[in-house]
């Protein structure tokens, strides 16, 4: 392989859902390498198994076959405390992935508390001011927040541990321009800073592109098409697929 | 006369915290059209949606000079006439899709829930109805969809089959929270050319909440622009891209570009003088 040592290594990887008796194939033998301190994107067809890639990362969804491997070595099952120290993920539904009856405050501190790490309050404080909360909401439930400030508290709580890799699904997309912003430019920082490394996936070809070196397409459970962050900049693509995904987001460009 | 007219809405919510005013007064007219509202987050978009359909939960509060649809006032009309028009002439598509959808009930069952009781039709016509819906927003794999689970669902699937189940019952007026976020472009694109066939061949109305401006700019043909409970711009569409307002401006000024350089963003400037 390369010169840089790929961190993240998925290799020929198929996840099938059993649901009421019939087999979905939600994802069919797709292989990417991430390198370390790089950024990878996933885009696609909605429902073509970029949710699902992360969550089997993660152990969350059922792998029929192909290997996982993170900086080397192949992960357990299940994923366990030093996984979840070295791998974060943020999901699509803030929604969803929140407590209804934890606080901010609570649903920020408890990773830390699983990992008996101390120094909680400031470190929450931190987290809140570094994805452009006021201190002030440490006190407020989900429900008192806006879809936009529920899901900087699931990213604020992603970092909590430290982690080197995060798996970022969609996580700008209930964000407005001014704070997508904000939250990319964060995420820009933390990578240069702490070295971390970002697998994300974003229908946003512009996000993308000002994120990520490579991008995968995918459609239907299998990868199309992997670009360059040059080959998507300048329309190189080889499938039409990628080329109609690119073709409507014209209102992406650089204006020329 | 118009379809919708709001005079002087406030939301506001008493908390332990203090007040807070999530809609400082919003005044807006809605006609057969695809009116947007933008803003940014927190800056009460969802708030003055769900005002519209009064789906403000205790401790919030909705206040207006005036607030009318179709002739009727929503603020003097009881809890039973609202129910009576919350779904089927004034549909909203919730921000949180999977939030929405009922859990432990199937797909199928739940966009033909409403055929069924309502409209009292057969269950072999209301099934071949959400079908129909369901194709429309281009899910693959129908059949399977029908039988599924919320949870079995994609971010964007479950979006597009919360937009199948508001629009099956013809309504007059749809607010749509943010409905095609979790969706790639090209289903996207499909998704907004029924919801524009729907205000221009059946002259719904069409309230387009997103944060999606150059979105908003090439579908809508008005846009509300909001910051902190406030309509600080109202411009039409075909504008929204050169607004003179510096907020809309800044908004703009963040986004990324395909092709930009991979600098910082810029931000938005929240001392200026529109900030106050
Ligand atoms: N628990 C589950 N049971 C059955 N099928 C599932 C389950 N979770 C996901 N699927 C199916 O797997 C496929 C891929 O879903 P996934 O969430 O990975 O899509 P996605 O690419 O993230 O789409 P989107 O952009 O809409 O979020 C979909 O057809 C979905 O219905
Ligand atoms: N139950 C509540 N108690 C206190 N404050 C609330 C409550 N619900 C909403 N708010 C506040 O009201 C403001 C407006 O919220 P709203 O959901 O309308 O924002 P929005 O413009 O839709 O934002 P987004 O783009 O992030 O969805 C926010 O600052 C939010 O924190
Ligand atoms: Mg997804
Ligand atoms: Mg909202």
């Amino acid at each position: 392989m390369g010169d840089v040592m790929a961190l993240i290594e998925i290799e020929n990887l198929s996840v099938t859902f059993n649901a009421n008796g019939r087999r979905v194939r939600a994802v069919e033998a797709v292989s990417l390498k991430v390198g370390e301190k790089a950024s990878f994107g996933l885009v696609g067809e909605s429902g073509s198994g970029k949710s699902t890639i992360l969550r089997a990362i993660c152990g969350l969804a059922p792998v029929s076959a192909g290997r996982i491997r993170i900086g080397g070595e192949a992960v357990q099952s299940p994923r366990g405390k030093a996984f979840s120290a070295q791998v974060q993920m943020v999901f699509q539904d803030p929604y969803a992935s929140l407590h209804p009856r934890h606080t901010v405050d609570r649903t920020l501190s408890e990773p830390l508390a699983i990992h008996g790490i101390g120094d909680r309050d400031a470190r929450v404080m931190t987290a809140l001011t570094d994805v452009g909360l006021p201190t002030s909401f440490r006190f407020r439930y989900p429900h008192q927040l806006s879809g936009g400030q529920r899901q900087r508290v699931a990213i604020a709580r992603a970092l909590m541990l430290k982690p080197q890799i995060l798996l970022l699904d969609e996580p700008t997309s209930a964000l407005d321009a001014s704070v997508q912003a904000e939250v990319l430019n964060l995420l820009m920082r933390l990578r240069e800073e702490r070295g971390l490394t970002f697998l994300m996936v974003s229908h946003d070809l512009a996000v993308i592109d000002h994120m990520c070196d490579r991008v995968l397409v995918m459609q239907n459970g299998r990868a199309v098409e992997e670009l360059s962050r040059t080959a998507l900049a300048s329309a190189q693509m080889q499938t039409d697929y990628a080329r109609s995904l690119f073709a409507a987001s014209a209102d992406r460009m650089l204006e020329g | 006369m118009s379809l919708l007219s709001v005079k002087n809405l406030q939301v506001t919510f008493n908390t332990e915290a203090g007040l807070v005013e999530a809609v400082r007064g919003v005044s807006f007219e809605l006609g057969r059209e695809r009116l947007g509202i933008v803003g940014e987050s927190g800056s009460g978009k969802t708030m003055t949606g769900r005002a519209v359909l009064r789906l403000i939960r205790p401790p919030g509060r909705i206040m207006a000079d005036a607030m009318t649809f179709d002739g009727q006032d929503l603020m003097a009309a009881s809890e039973a006439q609202m129910r009576a028009l919350r779904g089927r002439r004034i549909a909203m598509v919730m921000q949180d899709p999977k939030f929405s959808l009922n859990p432990v009930m199937r797909v199928g069952a739940q966009l033909m829930e409403g055929l069924r009781q309502r409209d009292h039709v057969s269950r072999a016509v209301a099934y071949a109805k959400a079908v129909a819906a369901l194709d429309a927003v281009q899910i693959r794999d129908v059949d399977r969809v029908m039988e599924a689970y919320p949870h079995e669902l994609s971010g964007g699937m479950g979006q597009r089959v919360m937009i199948a189940m508001m629009l099956i019952p013809n309504p007059d007026l749809l607010i749509a929270d943010e409905p095609t976020s979790a969706l790639d472009v090209t289903v996207q694109a499909e998704v907004l050319s029924i919801l524009d066939a729907l205000v221009r061949d059946r002259g719904m109305g069409l309230i387009f909440i997103s944060h999606d401006l150059r979105l908003v700019a090439r579908f809508c043909d008005r846009v509300l622009v909001m910051y902190k409970g406030r309509i600080v711009e109202e411009i039409a569409a075909k504008d929204l891209l050169h607004a003179r307002h510096p907020y809309t401006q800044g908004l703009l000024n963040c986004l990324p570009r395909i092709g930009g350089t991979r600098g910082p963003l810029p931000g938005l400037d929240r001392n200026a003088e529109w900030a106050m």
